[in-house]
């Protein structure tokens, strides 16, 4: 999850999110390049001593300043198709977990085998066991088996939600009527923290997400307990 | 005592789109006359209009003399001829300001004036924080992450050392 006075992004917990990681530095240090770039020309203009405004031709700086923007858009389109693609590549998952968004809470069916649904709930403040994240804790946490590639299907109940998980790279929309499908395949195990990402009425920020990534053997106990 | 001479040929104020000088020295402008074709500014320093259209007589002495060669001219009627073709020399157009001091302490009242803003909310509005923000929360929280092992890879638990069960150096 994340912690206080984080400047970016949160670990990577699946292999998409370590590509989406190193295509966020290569693309921030584009943006970084150009920002400083235009910083530097702006305080240039405003404490030079010349005054001719009237350059009327100027053939080859403009063809630089068109050419050169194109190359960097090249650079950062092309890593960002490859990842877009590497998303949606066949994967044969083990195993498909249902959740179903309602206001305010998620809902989560495991019907591959026997029939599991429960509600997740947040923990509200007063009730917090010392020491847990506030606003971040639910009652019934997902618990799903690590190093194993798991559908998820995503849909609600009633409005428009999202169901994210950012050290996953997950985020998908839930809509009303839409079967949305996400895979979802984590290297460590532990606890995983997400909230709600689509606006969806007063308590919209007060509906996260909590992954619990198990060994299977744990997985199968906790599911044969929960039914 | 002839550069005077020649400065009281500019001094004049004899008609519209004429602008008197105060005196040599002082850097006010005088009252802007409404109409007037010229127009100079740093990027656009010398117009083709001159500066004083209407031209006594003496003035008018000294444009013909203009006409003929400029070794002739003593050096207080070349300042008077600069003076009747231009508003000011460079020196005065780009002369600092004082703007400055007015718009930095502007600036300033506004920051103070946040900040009482801020202060006020803080007493009167704010509600009570959440148990979750003292700092025995904050350590038990933080404690429950390192032993989730939360961002161990280059976020919060890799900076801990599990074995001396300190933060690494």
């Amino acid at each position: 999850m994340a912690h206080p006075f984080q400047m970016g992004l949160q670990d990577a917990t699946s292999p998409i999110m370590e590509e989406l990681l190193h295509f966020h530095d290569h693309t921030l240090m584009i943006v970084f390049l150009i920002s400083s770039l235009v910083l530097y020309i702006i305080s240039t203009m405003l404490t030079t001593k010349l005054t001719h405004t009237n350059t009327m031709d100027a053939q080859e700086v403009e063809t630089v300043w068109t050419i050169l923007p194109a190359m960097i858009l090249i650079l950062i389109a092309l890593p960002s198709l490859r990842i877009l693609y590497m998303m949606d590549e066949i994967n044969n998952p083990s195993l498909t977990v249902k959740t179903m968004g309602h206001q305010w809470y998620w809902s989560y069916e495991y019907t591959d085998y026997e029939d599991l649904n429960f509600d997740s709930y947040m923990t509200p403040t007063q009730e917090l066991k010392p020491g847990e994240l506030r606003l971040l804790e639910v009652d019934n946490r997902v618990v799903l088996p690590m190093e194993m590639t798991i559908r998820m299907l995503i849909s609600s109940e009633d409005v428009l939600h999202s169901w994210a998980v950012p050290s996953l790279g997950l985020k998908t929309d839930a809509i009303p009527g839409r079967l949305n499908q996400t895979t979802l395949m984590a290297m460590r195990p532990g606890l995983y923290y997400g909230q709600c990402s689509e606006i969806c009425g007063s308590n919209h920020s007060f509906m996260p997400i909590v992954l619990e990534l198990v060994p299977l053997s744990y997985f199968e106990k906790w599911s044969a307990s929960m039914l | 005592m002839f550069f005077r001479a020649a400065w009281s040929l500019v001094l004049r104020k004899t008609g519209p789109g004429i602008r008197g000088m105060h005196s040599p020295g002082t850097h006010g402008e005088g009252k802007m006359p409404p109409y007037t074709s010229y127009h100079a500014q740093r990027t656009y320093p010398m117009p083709d209009e001159p500066f004083c259209t209407e031209l006594n007589a003496e003035q008018r002495a000294l444009k013909e003399k203009e006409k003929g060669s400029w070794t002739q001219l003593s050096h207080a009627e070349k300042v008077a001829l600069y003076r009747l073709q231009f508003h000011e020399t460079f020196a005065e157009m780009n002369r600092r300001s004082n703007e400055w001091k007015t718009v930095m302490g502007c600036v300033f009242f506004f920051f103070g004036l946040t900040a009482l803003l801020i202060w006020w909310q803080r007493v009167y509005v704010f509600p009570e924080k959440p148990i979750t923000l003292t700092d025995e929360w904050k350590a038990q929280q933080l404690q429950r992450i390192l032993d989730m092992k939360g961002n161990p890879v280059q976020g919060l638990a890799s900076r801990w050392d599990y074995e001396k069960k300190e933060w690494k150096k």
